[in-house]
C-alpha cells in the first residue's frame, strides 16, 4: 500500500471539515471491504490522506422512525442481517445481504460502503431502490437529501462530490399486505457476485388483485432503476405464472432496448426473465 | 507519513505500537509480531486464510487497516491453545483428519470458533455457512465439518 495520512475523526462536524481541508486527496473508508482492496491494485490511483469514519458512533444502526426505517451508513451486512426491525419491515433488503460475500465480509463490510462504492453488483441497492430510499449526504456546505434511484450515474460513479458523506439512509416501511423478495444469480452461494439479481415487492388487496408492484434489477441496466413497463403488467391483475412470465419479459425487453444487443444478450434476455418470475413468485 | 499510535489486545495480552498506517492488520500480525500463524493467500477477502476474530467476529485480517484495531481485541490462532494443551476444536481437527496441506486450517479454526462461540451445538449447514468464506484447495470439507460439528462434546466435558 502506498504511504497515506491517517486520520479518524470522533465527530461529523470533524470529519467534514477535514474533508473540506483535504479535498479530492481524500479517501472515505469505512468497512474497507472494497477500499483496501482497490488500495493495493497495481496502479490504484494514490490517495494522500484516508479519512476513517468507523469511530463516529452517530453513524451507526437501524431505528424506526414512525413510518420509516433508518439505517445509519456503518451498520454491518451482519448488522442488518440480524435486525428485527429489517426482518419485519424490509425482509428483501434482510435476503440481499444474507448473500453479500461471507461471515467474514458481512462483519466488517457496511451498507454505506456498498452504496458509496457504486459497484454494479452492489447487493443492497436493488432492494433500497425497490423500497424507494432516500440517503443523506453531508458536507462542510451543509446537508442534502437525493432518492436512491437518482444517486447513481453509472458504475462506480454517484452524484455525490467527494467531500460529502453518506450519513442516512431512510426508507418507508413495507405496507403490512406487501411481499418482497431478492433473488440473485452468481456463480457459487459464497462469496459469488452477481451476475443478475432481482429486487420485488408486491401487494394484494382483499379482493386478490396486485395494487403495489415494484421490480429492480440489479448488474443488468447501466444503472439501478424500477422498471415500469414490467410494473404496470402486474397492477390491477390476479397473480398467476402467466403473468409473471409477462412481466418478466417486459423486463428483458426493457434491458435490450437501453442496453443493445451486446454479447452476453443472448443469455442475459432469458436469464432475466426467469428470474423476475421466480422473483415474483417468492414474494409470499 | 506520520506513524499512528494504537492499543490493543491481542491474544489476551495488551500490547502498544507505534504503527505505519498504510498496512493491514495482517500485515502487523506476520511482519511486526511475528505471528505467523494467521496465512497470508488471496489479499482480497476471498479464501479467508487470514481470518481472526476482532471482539470475537471473524474478519479477514487482510481487509482490516491496522489503526483500526485501536480499542479492539483481537484473537488469532495462537491464542487458540493454553499453554501445550490444544483448543478442543484443534483437538477435533486431529482427530477428524481435518487437515490436509494446512494452508486453510488457521483460519477454519477462527471461523469455527466464532460458529462455536454463539452456536454450541451446530447443524451441518450452519457449520457449512460459518466457513463459507473459507477456501480449502485440498477439498477436505467434509472432516471440517465434522470436526467443528463434534467439537461441542468435547469442549462442553472439558468445562464441566
Amino acid at each position: 500500500m502506498k504511504p497515506f495520512e491517517y486520520y479518524s475523526p470522533r465527530s461529523l462536524p470533524e470529519a467534514c471539515a477535514l474533508l473540506a481541508e483535504i479535498g479530492v486527496d481524500a479517501r472515505i473508508l469505512a468497512g474497507g471491504t472494497d477500499v483496501l482492496v482497490e488500495m493495493r491494485k497495481p496502479g490504484s490511483s494514490s490517495s494522500k490522506a484516508v479519512v476513517d469514519i468507523t469511530r463516529i458512533p452517530l453513524l451507526r444502526g437501524i431505528e424506526e422512525s414512525g413510518d420509516e426505517i433508518v439505517i445509519r451508513p456503518l451498520t454491518t451486512h451482519a448488522e442488518i442481517l440480524h435486525s428485527k426491525i429489517v426482518e419485519r419491515h424490509a425482509p428483501l433488503l434482510r435476503s440481499a445481504v444474507a448473500g453479500i460475500g461471507s461471515p467474514q465480509i458481512r462483519h466488517r463490510g457496511t451498507v454505506g460502503g456498498n452504496i458509496m462504492n457504486a459497484a454494479a453488483c452492489a447487493d443492497t441497492v436493488p432492494p433500497l431502490i425497490a423500497l424507494n430510499a432516500k440517503v443523506k449526504l453531508l458536507s462542510s456546505k451543509g446537508e442534502r437529501t437525493v432518492e436512491l434511484s437518482e444517486f447513481f450515474l453509472k458504475p462506480y460513479v454517484t452524484v455525490a462530490q467527494r467531500d460529502e458523506i453518506l450519513v442516512e439512509i431512510r426508507f418507508p416501511k413495507l405496507p403490512a399486505n406487501a411481499r418482497s423478495s431478492f433473488v440473485k444469480l452468481g456463480r457459487r452461494n459464497a462469496l459469488s457476485i452477481a451476475r443478475l439479481s432481482v429486487a420485488a415487492v408486491t401487494a394484494i388487496t382483499d379482493t386478490g388483485v396486485i395494487n403495489d408492484a415494484r421490480i429492480v434489477t440489479g448488474a443488468a441496466f447501466p444503472k439501478w432503476q424500477r422498471v415500469p413497463e414490467a410494473e404496470n403488467v402486474l397492477l390491477g391483475q390476479k397473480p398467476s405464472r402467466t403473468l409473471f412470465d409477462e412481466a418478466g419479459k417486459k423486463v428483458s425487453e426493457a434491458l435490450i432496448s437501453f442496453t443493445g444487443w451486446r454479447w452476453s444478450t443472448e443469455y442475459k434476455e432469458p436469464v432475466i426473465a426467469v428470474l423476475v418470475r421466480r422473483a415474483l413468485e417468492a414474494c409470499k | 507519513m506520520k506513524s499512528v499510535f494504537i492499543r490493543t489486545t491481542i491474544n489476551g495480552k495488551t500490547r502498544e505500537h507505534d504503527v505505519r498506517p498504510n498496512m493491514t492488520l495482517l500485515d502487523f500480525l506476520r511482519d511486526e509480531l511475528g505471528l505467523t500463524g494467521t496465512k497470508r493467500g488471496c489479499e482480497v477477502g476471498e479464501c479467508g486464510a487470514c481470518t481472526v476474530l476482532m471482539n470475537g467476529q471473524a474478519v479477514n485480517s487482510c481487509l482490516v487497516l491496522v489503526p483500526q484495531i485501536d480499542g479492539q481485541d483481537i484473537l488469532t490462532v495462537e491464542g487458540l491453545a493454553e499453554g501445550e494443551r490444544l483448543h478442543p476444536l484443534q483437538e477435533s481437527f486431529l482427530d477428524h483428519d481435518a487437515v490436509h496441506c494446512g494452508f486453510c486450517t488457521p483460519g477454519m479454526l477462527m471461523s469455527g470458533k466464532e460458529l462455536l462461540e454463539h452456536t454450541p451445538n451446530p447443524t451441518e449447514e450452519e457449520t457449512r455457512t460459518a466457513i463459507s468464506g473459507n477456501l480449502c484447495r485440498c477439498s477436505g470439507y467434509q472432516q471440517i465439518v465434522d470436526a467443528i460439528r463434534e467439537t461441542k462434546a468435547a469442549g462442553i466435558e472439558k468445562s464441566k
